[in-house]
């Protein structure tokens, strides 16, 4: 009986000239959201490989050069896209695209798409996820609004039920028969991002890309679900379809537009953060005063020198078979590494907190729950960009390093001297490499759970209220 | 007139009598609040970290009086020593926030190459950005359009679908004069909405009383008149509530979702902006590349931009700080045609979507309001421009001592040039803007008219 109910909704939606027009303009949007998200996807990714190919290559190519030299000549880190960032662009316009590379300093990542563009791209971008997370859920209530209250109105619920029919049933059979509708509309624009996706060779046989899509696809199944469930309960709940679409219609306001925006401002007004002028100034605070007032830098120099002169038996900096200055160098980056490390760390919990804020909203709100989820799976989210920015600052610290130690290794009078062109190209390149599916699911377990809870709840309480639903 | 109180009046107790109606308008009011307080206290934020940079600046010159001490070599000065170049907001930033939190609103500045710093960002949590602003101008642009069609979607189809419109007309009352009471009562409540709101968050930002409150005003009752217009057309189709609501709401995703979303992938394309990381990276070639060039060359090619110096000793020391920054200077000078063309992109981007977004009145509210506060693209891209002069000055007050060779005394650091720039609304760009959303209105309304003009008010 599920599957006649089921099939009628279904044949019936097709029939309804509104359903098409709208389904068609959601397909086709997200079917060029796809194609846009692909061609810039592919844009930025080749300006991104073309510039780290050029900085590498320009670092290979350097002349005969003293190592600090090179050490401040650096290099630069490009972040690459994740390979599913074409169909959610996440946090990625306003993260930046590159940090540049250097001894005693961390920079800032700069220029973002956002920084480039005006005020325009915050009415949100058109991306897949973006059609998928909003405009969907919104042709599903347009869809579902009149599920039970048109059956009441003109009669045919009475006469369904006189069937021998259950209501849970009637609710099941038009959950099943919208559903069916909708993968009609979403289903082409998913096959299309995979087919795209399969043509590529570096994801061709990328299994964790793989996996990253289904459960892509996978998520937004359940999200669809929660919102004909919500739609349809609601349609049973209301007298009128004009209540029933009001209230529909407002729940998606408060939840996609308002919440959303509400929550994230909320978590920056709780957890303040400093300034990156005050953090620079912080670090350099204490690396030369030494965490909590400990180990002034100056202190920390004579006592290297002084074990230096101890170590090889010798009274004077010219005997040393080793350059102080390129000692001091890497003791002072290790030891103001170490200070920045625990800023950064700071400043990324901070973070962290006012972005909690908003996971947790998802608890209340399954817009809230979907979001994280696919950004976390696109490989576009914070912790992603964590994961570069950490990736970028580690590369940082060993190209230093080395070029400390090759410095150290010079000797005596290391400054009139310079290390052969040949050098350079021995120093491995940045290459970045993003984080696996399995390091990435610590972050969306809360989203999922909340998915999840918010399924099965509203399935429970959804057809508790279907079942005391009036009749006429 | 009597009639019309009557009708007018009669809506008001009906609006009493609707509960979820009262309570979207009271939502509206506190979420208008929230927002002016977010407004207020991000603008609030910031003002203060920029009231904290000069202690951070004063702190760096006693520390550097401790390591330099007097007579100091200027250059290690201006290599050592930071300053800042700030942007202060106006205060009309709190109503209207723009993009103030994705620019950055003050740069660090040395003596070194300029382009290298100029495009520092500021530690920003990514994740809030994306959000977005939840400012008094996102509830006037996004949200007073939902309460204008929440209040009107069933102008006449509620009293059709509930038989009162053929009793209501069997009066001596015309069609019109119910329409228009109707209208007339709704404007009256969103307007004075949107007056309180807009009142009390110029009050709360302590706004300079001048012609902008009119603009600003003048803006917003324009926009929420042009969505009252929307609700006029539809009401003129003479459908059942359902359709209505369906198509007002249609609207609003087309004009504040659909348009704009589009637009930006249109601009994006149609205006690329050269990269900015490859006038870094060239830069970077050009300051390092000085390292490795003989001295002559590079202190003639810099003399034949400042002559002034021409006269000064020959370098024949392994290193000397006025030479260091002379390559500095030539770096930013070979970058310059890509500093230009990069900005000048930005501005293209930036002028293409203000000449296109009559497509739209949400992005013209939009923009418009962001000129007005002074928080969009070309202000972040004035105060570029400011900085950059700043920094023109740093060196003109560092060259004397690096090229005559004056020795650096305590006291010289008082005499350094500092900077400040402030805002300032881009008041053309809103008048236009005002001047499009008139249009806008006029061909809504006029639409409107011709439609009910063409067919009557059916009763049933």
């Amino acid at each position: 009986m599920i599957q006649s109910i089921a099939q009628k909704e279904f044949v019936s939606t097709l029939r309804d000239r509104r359903f098409v027009v709208l389904s068609v303009l959601v397909l086709g949007l997200l079917l060029a959201a796809t194609l846009v998200g692909r061609a810039s996807y592919r844009t930025l990714q080749r300006e991104r490989t073309v510039a780290q190919q050029t900085v590498n290559d320009q670092f290979h190519h350097q002349p005969n050069r003293h190592p600090h030299r090179v050490a401040h000549y650096g290099s630069f880190a490009f972040r690459p896209k994740s390979g599913l960032s074409f169909l959610d662009a996440g946090l990625d316009s306003f993260t930046g695209a590159s940090v540049f590379l250097e001894a005693h300093q961390q920079n800032s990542v700069n220029f973002s798409q956002a920084q480039q563009s005006g005020s325009l791209i915050r009415f949100g971008e058109l991306t897949v996820a973006f059609v998928l997370q909003l405009l969907v859920p919104l042709l599903i209530i347009f869809l579902c609004f009149s599920a039970f209250t048109e059956e009441r109105e003109t009669g045919t619920l009475k006469l369904l039920l006189s069937q021998g029919v259950s209501l849970r049933q009637v609710a099941w059979g038009k959950i099943v028969g919208y559903g069916r509708a909708v993968a009609l509309v979403v289903g082409p624009a998913l096959a299309l991002a995979a087919w795209l996706l399969f043509g590529e060779e570096e994801f061709g046989n990328n299994p964790d890309l793989w996996v990253r899509l289904a459960l892509f696809g996978a998520s937004y199944v359940v999200y669809f679900f929660l919102f004909i469930v919500g739609s349809v309960v609601v349609s049973a709940w209301q007298q009128h379809a004009r209540t029933a679409l009001v209230t529909l219609l407002g729940c998606w306001m408060l939840g996609c537009i308002i919440l959303p925006k509400a929550t994230a401002n909320l978590g920056a007004n709780l957890f303040p953060t400093i300034t990156k002028a005050q953090m620079d100034a912080a670090v350099h605070e204490e690396a030369q005063k030494g965490i909590n007032g400990h180990d002034p830098q100056d202190k920390r120099t004579a006592l290297l020198k002084e074990n230096l002169l101890k170590k090889y038996g010798v009274t004077s900096e010219k005997e040393l078979p080793v350059s102080v200055g390129g000692l001091v160098m890497a003791e002072s980056e290790a030891y103001t590494s170490q200070v920045y490390q625990q800023h950064f760390a700071d400043l990324t919990r901070t973070y962290e907190r006012q972005n909690a804020l908003s996971t947790w909203a998802g608890l209340l709100n399954p817009y809230q729950a979907i979001r994280p989820l696919s950004i976390g799976l696109a490989g576009s989210d914070f912790a992603h960009y964590v994961h570069f920015q950490q990736a970028a600052e580690d590369y940082r610290y060993q190209l230093v390093q080395r070029l400390n130690a090759l410095q150290a290794s010079m000797g005596y009078g290391d400054k009139e001297r310079k290390l052969d062109a040949a050098t350079w190209r021995a120093i491995p390149t940045f290459a970045y490499h993003a984080p696996p599916l399995s390091w990435a699911l610590g972050y969306l377990l809360v989203p999922a759970l909340a998915l999840l809870l918010w399924a099965v709840g509203l399935s429970w309480l959804g057809l508790k209220v279907i079942d005391k639903t009036p009749i006429a | 007139m009597r009639v019309f109180w009557i009708l007018f009046t009669a809506e008001w107790r009906h609006f009493k009598a609707a509960r979820g109606l009262v309570l979207l308008t009271s939502l509206v009011l506190l979420v208008g609040l929230y927002g002016i307080y977010y407004g207020t206290t991000e603008i609030g934020r910031q003002r203060q970290h920029l009231a904290e940079l000069p202690a951070l600046a004063h702190h760096n010159v006693e520390e550097l009086k401790t390591k330099f001490p007097e007579p100091a070599d200027a250059g290690e000065i201006g290599y050592y020593h930071t300053t800042f170049a700030v942007h202060h907001p106006t205060p009309w930033a709190s109503l209207s926030l723009g993009q103030r939190d994705v620019n950055p609103y003050y740069v660090k500045l040395r003596l070194l190459g300029l382009q290298g710093q100029l495009y520092a960002s500021e530690n920003v949590n990514p994740a809030k950005v994306l959000s977005g602003n939840f400012d008094l101008a996102f509830v006037l642009v996004y949200l007073f359009p939902l309460l204008i069609i929440a209040l009107s979607f069933n102008l006449l189809s509620s009293e059709k679908e509930q038989g009162i419109l053929p009793l209501l007309l069997a009066q001596p009352v015309s069609a019109a004069l119910v329409v228009g009471a109707k209208l007339a009562f709704r404007l009256a409540l969103v307007l004075g909405l949107a007056l309180v709101l807009s009142g009390v968050a110029m009050l709360w930002a302590r706004v300079p009383l001048d012609g902008r409150v009119g603009l600003w005003l003048a803006l917003v009752m324009l926009y929420c008149l042009f969505w009252f217009g929307l609700a006029f057309l539809v009401t003129g189709l003479q459908r059942n509530s359902a359709f209505n609501a369906v198509a007002l709401v249609g609207l609003w995703l087309v004009l504040v979702v659909l348009v704009p979303g589009l637009l930006n992938v249109y601009v994006s394309a149609a205006r690329p902006v050269p990269q900015g990381i490859e006038l870094t990276v060239k830069q970077r070639e050009e300051i390092h590349g000085g390292w490795d060039k003989p001295k002559t060359e590079t202190m003639n090619r810099f003399f034949a931009l400042y002559p002034q110096w021409r006269d000064t000793t020959t370098i024949k020391e392994h290193f000397v700080w006025r030479w260091y920054y002379a390559f500095q200077h030539l770096g930013d000078q070979s970058v310059q045609p890509l500093a230009v063309a990069y900005t000048d992109g930005l501005r293209q981007r930036y002028e293409l979507v203000n000449r296109l977004n009559w497509l739209s009145p949400a992005i013209n509210a939009q923009t418009s309001l962001n000129a007005l506060a002074g928080t969009d693209l070309p202000t972040h891209l004035a105060f570029q421009r400011s900085a950059t002069r700043y920094h023109d000055t740093l060196r003109a007050f560092y060259y004397p001592y690096l090229f005559r060779q004056v020795a650096f005394t305590h006291a010289d650091y008082a005499k350094e040039p500092t900077h400040t720039f402030t805002s300032s609304s881009e008041i053309s760009t809103t008048i236009r803007g005002l001047g499009k959303l008139l249009v806008s209105l006029g061909v809504v309304y006029a639409a409107g008219l011709l439609l009910f003009r063409a067919r009557p008010i059916n009763p049933r």
